[in-house]
C-alpha cells in the first residue's frame, strides 16, 4: 500500500479547472519530485493534498484512509506537512516562538535542541522577529518548522525560489541529510537539476494533466520532453 | 490659565479615562485581528458586565466578586455568541458582520432594559476606594486612582496572555496567517471562540469598573462604543499597542480639552479621528493586510 | 428588471400611488391611525436616499442622523424664529444645508470603505448629537429640542390651505414621498443608478472600466443627505416640534434596521420596516407590561432576518415573483456546457504576420520599477510595445510578470520610471483615466459584476466609453439609449456569448465567463490590451478555442499577455519578453527565445552542475 495515493484528482479553484485526472503516488521513505512550468498544477496538487482545496472529484488516501474533503488541521494531525511556496512564516513572532507554535498539536515533536543543530543558522537567530530574517533563513524556518511535528509525509513546495546560490547550497545539504534518514519526501520545483538531485521518481505535470512518470534517469534521457515541458525550447 | 493642580487633575482624569477606553478598545481590536470583523456589540457587552456586577455587589458587597462575575458573566456571553451566531458568518461580507453584531447589540440592550428598567442605578465605590487623596498640588479621589490601576493592571493581564502563553502565541499567528495556523495542526475554529470571549471579558470588566464612575443605566455603552472605535481607528485596527496607545491619546484629549470646554471634547475627539484618517490611513500602528 | 412594455402596464410608481390613495379607507381595517402612516411615510423618505446608497451603492453608512437633524432643525430655526414664513422656502434652506453638510462629511468619510467607512459615519452622527446638545445649544434647544413650528400653509393662487393633522397631514406627506419616490425610481433607473449598482456589485472592476467611483460614491452620499435633509425639515412640521434625538445614534441605527428588515434596494424597504416598528411599538404600548420591550422585539427580527432572511420583506417577495416569472418565461433554453455554442472561429487561425514587428512603439516603457518596502518585484524594467504586435510576458514564478503588467495597465502605481502611451506620459494615471485613453486588461481570476446579466456586464463598461468619467445623468432612462445595448450586443457576437445576453452571469460556465471577461475589456474599443493569463484553468478545448480567439483580437489592436500556456504563447506572439527576479531576462521572436541559453537556464534550474546526485 502506497503511504498516499491519489486516484482522478479533479480540482477546480473557483470555476477553473486545474487539475485533470491526476494519479498520483508516493511510496515509503522515497522522495518523489513534481515538475512543470508555473501554472501547470503542482501547487494545487499539494494544496488537494494538505486539505486547502477540496477535488471536486477522485479520491486521495493516506496510509490506506481517504483525506480528500478533510480541513488542513485534521491532515496535519494525520502527520503531513507543508512547506508553501510563499513560506508563509509569521513575521511578528520570533524563530523559536514560530517553533514552538508548530511544535504544539504534534503527538510526538522533535526537540527543539536537535533542530537548532540541523539548522545552526536559526540557532543563532532564535530571538529575532520572523519579519527580519533574510530569505534564506525565512525558508530554513519554514522548512524547521514542519520538520519539528516529525511528519510522515513531508511536501516542499519551491523550496529553492529565489535563494542565492550558496543559500541553495545550504539547503541541498539540509534535505540531502532528510533523504539520507529516509523520511518521505515530495518536492515540487521548478528548478529542475535541484529536484532531480534528490528524486527517485519524477512526475512532470502540463495544464493540469500528468505527462511523464518515471526515474530522473528516464526524464533526463527524453530531451524531446525535457525541452516541451520543463524549458523553452522545441 | 488653568491652574496646574486643575491640570493635574484633568491629566489624571485622562490617564484613568483613557485607560479604560485602552482596555475597551484592546478587546475590540484583537476581536478585528483575529476574526476580521468590528463587534458593534461591545458597548453592549459592556453595559452587560457592568449590571452582572452590580447584581453581584448588591448580592455579595464584594466590589471584587463583582469585578470577576461581570467579566466572567461577559466573557461566557461572549463565547455562547460567537458559538452560537456569529461564526455563521465569517464568509459573508463586511456589512452583514457589522449588522449581525449591531442587532444583537440591540438586543442585549433591549433585554438589559426590559430586565432591570430604564432607570439609573448608582452604585457605590467599594469601601477601599473612598476618600481623596492629598497629591501635594492637588487632591483627587481615590477610586479613581484606582480604576487607572486596576485598568492598567488588566491591560497587563492581557499583555501576558498574549506575549506569553499559548493561546496567545496561537492568537498573534492567527491575526497573521490562518490557514497556516491550521496547516500546523491547530482547530482554529475554537481559538476564534476564545478570541471574543476574551474580547467580551475585556469589555465587561471595564463596565464594572467604571459603573462607580458613570452609574448604571441599559445605553451606558453606546457612547462607550463611538470611543472605542475612535480609539482603534487612532490606534489602528488589530494592534494591541495601538489600542493602548490609541486611548491614552483619546483619554487625555477628552480629558484636557474639557478644561477649555467641555461641551467640546467629544467634537475634538471626532476631530482628532478625521486627522488621523486623512494623514495616517493606517492609524498609528495598524496592521497590514487585514484591511 | 425587464418590465413588459404597455400602456396599462403596473408599474412600481402606479402601484405606489393607488396604495397611497386607498390607505385612508383602508387604515381603519389595519387598525392604523392617520399619524402612524404619516411618521413611516416620513422615515420612508429618509430611508429612499439611504436605500440608494446602502441598498443600490453598498456603502453601509451609521450616521444618516446627521442629516436627518441639520435638515430638520435649520428649517424648524427658520421658521420658529420667523426668519423665513415660507414653509417650502425653509424646506428647500434645510435641504440645502444638509446637502452641503453631506457633501463635507461624504468627502472626509469616502476616503475609506467597507468597515472604516461604518465607523466613520458613526463617529460623524454621534459628533453632530454633540454639537446640536451643546455648542449649538442656543439655536437648537440643546435637550428640549425646537417647539412651536407651525403647520404647513401651500399658497394656491391666493387661497391660503393650512395643512391640518390627521388625514390632511398625511395627504401632504404622501404627496412628498410620492415625488421623491418617483425621482428615486429614476435615479436608479438611469445609467447614473446603474454605476452605482456596479460598484455595489463589483468594486474593483468598475473603476477599470473608466468610471470615477469616488464621484459617484460622494454624490449618492449627497443624495442620501438631501434625502435624510428634507425628511428631517417634514418631521418638524409633522409634530409641531423638532426633538433633539433627531441627530442620535438611535435615529441612525433604527434607519439602518428599518430598511434591512424591509428589504434593501428596494426602495420601498425603509417605508416598509418603518411602518413596522412605528405600528410594532404604537400596539405594543398598549399592554404596559410590554410597553418599551417592542425594541426588543425588533431587534430580535432583525438579527432574524440578516441571518435567514437576507433580502428583507420587500425584497423575498420580490425575489418570490421574480422566480415565478421566469419559470413562466423561460430564457433561451439551458444547454449543459458541453452542449453549448463555443466561441465562433473566426476566419482561420492567422499564421502571424511579423509586418507588426516594424510599427511605431505604441507603449514606451523606461526604468520602471516597483517595490514594496524592502521587496522589489520589478527592478528595472525598459521595453517597448510594438502597435499591432502581440508581445508576450513569460518568466519563472515570482519574476514579477503580473506585477508589471498590472503596473502598465495602471493597475499599480510604479515605484520609479516612467510609462508613455502615444507619446503622452501616463506613469502617475490613474486606471479610470488610462482606460479612457483606450487601454484595457482581462483579470486572471474573472472580475464580473455577478448581480447583472451578461450583457448588462458589457453595458457597465460601455456605459463610462460613452459618457466619460462621470455623469450625473440620474433623470435619463437607460432604456432611452439603444445604441449602449447594440453596441454590447455586438461585443458579446464577437465572442459568441449573444445568446446568452440576458442571462444572469452565475449560470454562465468557466469558458464562458472567460470570454465575458474579455468582452467587458472590449468596451472601450481599446488599442492596447493587456491580458493576465488568459488561459488560466481551461481545459485543452477551451485552450484551442481561447488561442483563435486571442488571435482574432490581435488582429485588430496591440495585446500584451502574460501566459505559461507555452505552446500557446509561441503559437500567438510576435515577439516575447522573459522576465526573471524582477529584471529583463531576454527579448526577441519566438524563434530567438527558443534557442537562448540564458532562458534554458532559467527555466531548468541554477544549481551548480558538479553537486553529487
Amino acid at each position: 500500500m502506497s503511504l498516499l495515493e491519489t486516484r482522478g484528482v479533479n480540482t477546480y479553484y473557483g470555476d477553473s479547472h486545474v487539475l485533470f485526472d491526476v494519479d498520483f503516488n508516493v511510496e515509503r521513505n522515497e522522495v518523489v519530485a513534481l515538475l512543470g512550468r508555473n501554472g501547470a498544477g503542482k501547487t494545487t496538487m499539494l494544496h488537494s493534498i494538505m486539505g486547502v482545496l477540496h477535488p471536486r472529484a477522485g479520491t486521495i488516501t493516506f496510509e490506506g484512509e481517504p483525506i480528500h474533503g478533510l480541513d488542513p488541521q485534521e491532515i496535519a494531525q494525520r502527520s503531513v506537512q507543508l512547506v508553501p511556496e510563499e513560506r508563509r512564516i509569521f513575521s511578528g513572532l520570533s524563530v523559536e516562538e514560530n517553533l514552538r507554535l508548530a511544535a504544539l498539536t504534534a503527538p510526538k515533536p522533535l526537540q527543539l535542541g536537535w533542530i537548532y543543530e540541523v539548522f545552526p543558522r536559526l540557532n543563532e537567530r532564535r530571538r529575532s522577529r520572523g519579519g527580519n530574517l533574510s530569505g534564506g533563513e525565512q525558508q530554513m524556518l519554514a522548512l524547521a518548522r514542519a520538520l519539528i511535528r516529525d511528519p510522515k509525509l513531508l511536501m516542499l513546495d519551491e523550496p529553492f525560489e529565489g535563494l542565492a546560490p550558496v543559500i541553495v547550497r545550504d539547503l541541498s545539504g539540509v534535505i540531502r541529510e532528510l533523504v539520507r534518514t529516509e523520511r518521505t519526501i515530495v518536492i515540487v520545483e521548478q528548478n529542475v537539476r535541484a529536484a532531480l538531485q534528490f528524486a527517485h521518481r519524477v512526475y512532470v505535470l502540463n495544464n493540469g494533466h500528468v505527462v511523464f512518470q518515471g526515474t530522473p534517469q528516464q526524464l533526463m534521457q527524453d530531451a524531446e520532453l525535457t525541452a516541451a515541458y520543463l524549458g523553452a525550447a522545441v | 490659565m488653568p491652574s496646574l493642580g486643575l491640570f493635574l487633575s484633568q491629566l489624571f482624569n485622562g490617564l484613568a479615562l483613557g485607560a479604560l477606553l485602552a482596555l475597551v478598545a484592546s478587546g475590540l481590536t484583537i476581536i478585528f485581528g483575529t476574526l476580521g470583523f468590528v463587534n458593534f456589540a461591545h458597548g453592549a457587552l459592556f453595559a452587560f458586565g457592568a449590571y452582572a456586577g452590580f447584581l453581584t455587589y448588591q448580592a455579595s458587597g464584594s466590589f471584587i466578586l463583582a469585578l470577576v462575575a461581570g467579566a466572567v458573566a461577559t466573557g461566557v456571553l461572549g463565547l455562547l455568541l460567537e458559538w452560537g451566531l456569529i461564526r455563521r458568518y465569517y464568509d459573508r461580507p463586511p456589512e452583514d458582520q457589522i449588522l449581525v453584531t449591531f442587532g444583537i447589540g440591540i438586543v442585549i440592550v433591549e433585554s438589559l432594559r426590559a430586565i432591570f428598567g430604564g432607570l439609573t442605578r448608582d452604585v457605590s465605590q467599594p469601601s477601599w476606594g473612598n476618600g481623596i487623596l492629598n497629591l501635594h498640588y492637588f487632591f483627587y479621589p481615590t477610586y479613581r486612582l484606582e480604576v487607572l490601576g486596576i485598568a492598567a493592571l488588566a491591560l497587563f493581564a492581557l499583555y501576558l496572555l498574549i506575549y506569553w502563553t499559548r493561546i496567545g502565541l496561537i492568537v498573534r499567528a492567527g491575526i497573521e496567517d490562518p490557514l497556516m495556523v491550521r496547516m500546523l495542526g491547530i482547530r482554529v475554529p475554537r481559538i476564534l471562540t476564545l478570541v471574543f470571549g476574551i474580547g467580551a471579558l475585556a469589555a465587561g470588566f471595564a463596565g464594572v469598573v467604571d459603573s462607580p464612575i458613570i452609574s448604571v443605566a441599559p445605553d451606558m455603552g453606546s457612547r462607550v462604543l463611538v470611543e472605542s472605535f475612535v480609539v482603534v481607528v487612532i490606534g489602528g485596527l488589530g494592534s494591541f499597542p495601538g489600542a493602548i496607545i490609541g486611548g491614552l491619546i483619546s483619554g487625555e484629549i477628552l480629558s484636557l480639552t474639557s478644561m477649555i470646554d467641555p461641551a467640546y471634547s467629544d467634537v475634538a475627539l471626532y476631530g482628532v479621528m478625521a486627522l488621523v484618517l486623512f494623514l495616517l490611513p493606517r492609524g498609528l500602528l495598524g496592521t497590514e493586510g487585514r484591511i | 428588471m425587464n418590465s413588459s412594455a404597455g400602456r396599462r402596464a403596473l408599474t412600481p410608481e402606479r402601484i405606489m400611488a393607488i396604495v397611497l390613495l386607498a390607505l385612508p379607507w383602508l387604515a381603519p381595517l389595519l387598525h392604523v391611525t392617520a399619524d402612524v402612516l404619516t411618521r413611516s411615510l416620513i422615515w420612508g423618505l429618509f430611508g429612499l436616499g439611504f436605500d440608494i446608497l446602502f441598498g443600490f451603492t453598498g456603502l453601509l453608512s451609521f450616521g444618516q442622523a446627521a442629516f436627518y437633524g441639520a435638515g430638520g432643525f435649520i428649517s424648524a430655526w427658520l421658521l420658529t424664529s420667523h426668519t423665513v414664513n415660507s414653509v417650502a422656502l425653509a424646506l428647500l434652506i434645510g435641504t440645502a444645508v444638509a446637502a452641503v453638510y453631506g457633501l463635507i462629511v461624504g468627502f472626509i468619510s469616502l476616503r475609506r470603505v467597507g468597515i472604516y467607512f461604518a465607523m466613520i459615519t458613526l463617529a460623524f452622527g454621534e459628533m453632530s448629537f454633540f454639537l446640536e446638545n451643546s455648542p449649538l445649544s442656543a439655536l437648537t434647544g440643546g435637550e428640549n429640542g425646537l417647539p412651536g413650528v407651525p403647520s404647513p400653509s401651500i399658497d394656491l393662487f391666493g387661497h391660503v390651505y393650512t395643512v391640518g393633522s390627521g388625514w390632511q397631514m398625511y395627504a401632504f406627506m404622501a404627496v412628498i414621498f410620492f415625488l421623491g419616490y418617483v425621482i428615486a425610481r429614476r435615479i436608479i433607473r438611469s445609467p447614473y443608478g446603474m454605476v452605482l449598482r456596479a460598484i455595489r456589485s463589483n468594486p474593483r472592476r468598475t473603476p477599470a472600466v473608466g468610471h470615477d467611483v469616488q464621484r459617484y460614491k460622494l454624490s449618492a452620499f449627497v443624495l442620501a443627505a438631501i434625502y435624510a435633509g428634507l425628511a428631517g425639515g417634514l418631521l418638524g412640521l409633522f409634530q409641531g416640534y423638532m426633538p433633539p434625538d433627531a441627530f442620535s445614534l438611535d435615529t441612525s441605527g433604527q434607519l439602518v434596521l428599518s430598511t434591512v428588515i424591509g428589504g434593501r434596494g428596494t426602495l420601498i424597504g425603509p417605508l416598509i420596516g418603518a411602518f413596522t416598528w412605528i405600528d410594532l411599538r404604537d400596539t405594543l404600548q398598549q399592554f404596559p407590561a410590554l410597553g418599551a420591550s417592542w425594541k426588543l422585539v425588533f431587534g430580535a427580527i432583525f438579527v432574524l432576518i440578516v441571518t435567514l432572511f437576507r433580502r428583507g420583506i420587500a425584497g423575498e417577495i420580490g425575489a418570490l415573483l421574480e422566480r415565478r416569472r421566469r419559470a413562466r418565461e423561460p430564457l433561451a433554453p439551458s444547454a449543459t456546457a458541453d452542449q453549448r455554442p463555443s466561441a465562433p472561429a473566426p476566419a482561420p487561425a492567422p499564421q502571424r504576420v511579423r509586418a507588426a514587428a516594424q510599427g511605431p512603439a505604441i507603449l514606451e516603457v523606461r526604468n520602471v520599477a516597483k517595490r514594496y518596502g524592502a521587496f522589489t518585484a520589478v527592478a528595472d524594467i525598459s521595453l517597448e510595445v510594438r502597435e499591432g504586435e502581440l508581445l508576450a510576458i513569460i518568466g519563472p514564478n515570482g519574476a514579477g510578470k503580473s506585477t508589471l503588467l498590472n503596473v502598465l495597465a495602471g493597475d499599480l502605481e510604479a515605484s520609479a520610471g516612467r510609462i508613455a502611451f502615444q507619446g503622452s506620459d501616463i506613469t502617475r494615471e490613474e486606471v479610470i483615466d488610462v482606460c479612457h485613453r483606450g487601454i484595457s486588461k482581462t483579470y486572471q481570476i474573472n472580475q464580473l459584476f455577478p448581480d447583472f446579466s451578461v450583457c448588462e456586464n458589457v453595458e457597465i463598461a460601455v456605459l463610462a466609453h460613452e459618457r466619460g468619467r462621470f455623469r450625473a445623468d440620474c433623470f435619463r432612462n437607460l432604456s432611452a439609449d439603444p445604441s449602449r445595448r447594440a453596441k454590447a450586443e455586438t461585443i458579446l457576437e464577437k465572442l459568441g456569448l449573444l445568446p446568452f445576453a440576458d442571462h444572469p452571469t452565475a449560470e454562465m460556465s468557466y469558458g464562458e465567463k472567460r470570454r465575458l471577461e474579455i468582452a467587458i475589456a472590449l468596451a472601450n474599443d481599446p488599442k492596447l490590451l493587456f491580458m493576465d493569463e488568459p488561459l488560466a484553468g481551461m481545459s485543452p478545448v477551451e485552450r484551442a478555442e481561447a488561442v483563435q480567439l486571442i488571435a482574432a483580437l490581435a488582429a485588430e489592436r496591440t495585446v500584451v499577455l502574460v501566459e505559461h500556456d507555452m505552446d500557446a504563447v509561441f503559437r500567438l506572439a510576435d515577439r516575447i519578453v522573459v522576465m526573471q527576479n524582477g529584471v529583463l531576462l531576454a527579448e526577441g521572436t519566438p524563434e530567438q527565445i527558443q534557442n537562448d541559453a540564458d532562458v534554458q537556464q532559467a527555466y531548468l534550474g541554477g544549481v551548480d552542475e558538479h553537486e553529487p546526485a
